[in-house]
């Protein structure tokens, strides 16, 4: 079953890694310190603006809740529940925009680059190319 | 049983995020992050009531440490922080106010603890030190916090803190080759060895009587009454 249904298998361990990244970086917003993020610096630069929050819900949730969407999709779509992997599609679409909109937000807007931001980014794109396959092979 | 294991495994998953997320803000004591959780999420969970740490000695800082107030005043206060961080620049008038409202009842400690992430965090932290032996750490800790928004923009902000070691009348010359000398990085240094033996990791982190503050209690009402209840405790208070 996982052999051909592999693409999901990859789809489901990517938005766990996805999903511990949003949550660690809703920990952090909620907590509101300084937080010592080396790599790239700017951590509380992007999750202090006024972008890290949608209606009063920090967007790192937003991505926590997307994430475990994807990974319960995908887990479905395993169990050979078609649909799942169906909605997947448009879900991981959504993502992939709103990445793109966070990183140039990120980029020209904030000046100030969040590492774990971007591991989220990275994470949805990998998401994306493996929904793409799983389309390909019609499973 | 094979029918309903994805939904055991989608549970079992959403069983850990939602743990995790408890234990994470949890163990932060912050009761903020409770009802943050809750909106962002229909999970229904206690909201966490944020209490103060166990005490813990750590090693030491850098002496003689900076201090205000009476060595032996009832309740002491130890500020673990880094000048270029916003929350640490918006706790210094909250700091300020409880040591005008408290006066010889409360003794302040100052310890640097520059993070890596801020690009001027160690020169803030060395021109406070440098300033600190000429007698004026306050005067110029004071200083950066204010201006804060001002250099933390700059490419370099040590002229700006030349500037203010001018200002509060310090012998500019001394100050500058005092910024580069190993005193200044030994205090810094062993702040921050004193920083990670108490468990600091972010800032501020302020601890009261050794009792480290959960970060949603430092606004003035709150850090107000927990020093009240410090006071009532040593059975000082009027």
């Amino acid at each position: 079953m996982i052999r051909t249904k592999w693409p999901y298998a990859l789809a489901a361990l990517l938005s766990l890694a996805g999903l511990a990244d949003s949550l660690y970086l809703t920990v952090e917003h909620l907590e509101g310190r300084s937080v010592p993020c080396s790599v790239t610096g700017g951590c509380e630069e992007v999750l202090t603006s006024s972008y890290a929050v949608i209606a009063g819900i920090p967007l790192a949730a937003v991505g926590a809740a997307a994430y475990f969407s994807v990974f319960s999709l995908a887990t479905l779509a395993i169990f050979g529940y078609r649909t799942a992997g169906i909605l997947l599609r448009p879900l991981v679409a959504v993502m992939v925009l709103m990445s793109l909109w966070l990183f140039y937000l990120q980029a020209f807007v904030i000046r100030a680059f969040c590492q774990f931001c971007l591991l989220s980014a990275a994470i949805t794109i990998g998401l994306m190319i493996v929904v793409l396959l799983a389309w390909k092979k019609g499973i | 049983m094979k029918r309903l294991l994805p939904f055991i495994i989608i549970l079992g998953v959403l069983g850990v995020a939602v743990g995790s997320v408890v234990y994470l803000t949890r163990s932060n004591s912050g009761s903020m992050a409770g009802v943050n959780a809750n909106q962002s999420s229909s999970w229904s969970q206690p909201t966490p009531q944020p209490t103060l740490k166990p005490a813990r000695t750590g090693v030491a800082g850098a002496e003689p440490a900076h201090t205000h107030g009476p060595a032996n005043a009832p309740v002491k206060l130890e500020e673990f922080g880094d000048f270029e961080c916003p929350p640490c620049g918006m706790f210094h008038p909250i700091l300020q106010q409880m040591e005008k409202e408290f006066g010889d009842k409360l003794h302040v400690t100052f310890r640097e603890f520059p993070l890596a992430s801020h690009q001027h965090a160690i020169p803030a932290a060395s021109a406070a030190e440098a300033a600190g032996m000429q007698g004026k750490f306050w005067e110029m800790h004071a200083l950066i916090f204010e201006h804060q928004n001002e250099w933390k923009t700059q490419f370099d902000a040590r002229p700006i803190f030349e500037g203010y070691a001018k200002q509060i009348g310090l012998d500019v010359e001394r100050f500058k080759r005092d910024v580069d000398s190993d005193r200044v990085e030994q205090r810094i240094f062993l702040d921050v060895r004193r920083a990670r033996s108490m468990g600091v990791g972010s800032t501020p982190t302020v601890f009261i009587n050794n009792k480290e503050i959960p970060f949603q209690l430092l606004p003035a009402d709150s850090l107000r009454v927990l020093i009240q209840d410090e006071l009532r405790a040593a059975g000082t208070q009027k």
